[in-house]
């Protein structure tokens, strides 16, 4: 049971003394591959005058999102977007892949971490960008001087949170179903599976880009 | 003996779960009654519960995070 939950290294590539490629790794790499095939396929053959039925669904998806983000971004923000429908994006097959059995990559906490740290760069340099050095280190002494310290703090917190946020709810749906499976192997996992493979992972991917759309909004204004 | 204490350990520590299930529990309860109100406000109501739950949850999840260290790194 435990090593199930480490993740192994599949394979080392023989450079520095050796980089091990772990799993998720792989798997990301895969779903990489996957969603760069989709986006060729679908983009083919687009047209203004005849938008065929496959283009019309595209077209309706793509809007939603990015009506999603323009909501919770606003006008001075429409330059984060495409990257927070990418991560969105992967965040969503990411977690969803369990179904299939494969181990999701979000169950490996580095690849979390790197996750939340794109995006604590990101909104730091979205307030950066917004109001200029200056402005930026004035805007840590904001509402009060006296909140200076949490502020700085909150650097810190906030890409923590995110990271730990993910990985222990994909995590603990992958124990919980892992124990599920173990007791009863036929039948009853199913439902339970629909809950936690795409119930909770799309839920917990909508989290992430919320969130970090919510702070980037924060720090522009 | 050490094998008993860690899993005792561990145990507490997922207790914080508790809290997070009265949270959440209150804000949906909440939520429903504010749609059941005012069913226009309902796309605004869903997005402020769920992240009001998102953040709740959280405690839970460090719970759970810290059970699973304790396991894991006192084995």
């Amino acid at each position: 049971m435990l090593e199930e939950l480490n993740c192994k290294t599949v394979f080392t590539i023989p450079i520095f003394g050796g980089l091990d490629i772990s799993e998720s790794t792989v798997i990301t790499w895969f779903i990489i591959a996957f969603v760069a095939v989709l986006c060729i396929v679908l983009v083919r053959n687009l047209s203004v005058e005849s938008p065929s039925k496959k283009q019309q669904v595209l077209e309706l998806a793509v809007g939603g999102l990015y009506n999603l983000f323009d909501g919770l971004l606003g006008k001075a923000g429409k330059r984060y977007i495409p990257y927070l429908m990418s991560i969105l994006i992967y965040l969503g097959i990411s977690n969803v892949i369990g179904i299939l059995g494969i181990k999701p990559p979000t169950k490996d906490m580095n690849v979390t971490a790197a996750l939340a740290l794109m995006s604590i760069i990101l909104i730091e340099y979205a307030g950066i960008h917004a109001k200029g050095g200056r402005g930026f280190i004035k805007s840590f002494a904001q509402p009060m001087a006296i909140m200076t310290p949490i502020n700085i703090l909150e650097i810190f917190i906030r890409p923590l949170s995110l990271c730990m946020r993910l990985f222990g709810n994909i995590l603990g749906g992958f124990v919980v179903m892992e124990l599920i499976k173990y007791f009863v192997p036929a039948i009853i996992p199913i439902p339970f599976s629909f809950y936690f493979d795409i119930f909770d992972g799309l839920i917990q991917a909508y989290v992430f880009v919320f969130l970090t759309s919510l702070f980037i909004k924060e720090s522009i204004e | 003996m050490s094998t008993t204490l860690i899993a005792i350990g561990a145990g507490i520590a997922v207790l914080s779960g508790a809290g997070a299930g009265i949270g959440i529990g209150l804000a949906t309860s909440k939520a429903a009654d504010a749609i059941a109100r005012q069913p226009e406000a309902d796309s605004k109501i869903t997005k402020a519960l769920l992240l009001g739950a998102a953040l709740a949850e959280a405690t839970a999840i460090y719970g759970f995070v810290i059970a699973f260290l304790i396991l894991i790194l006192l084995k």
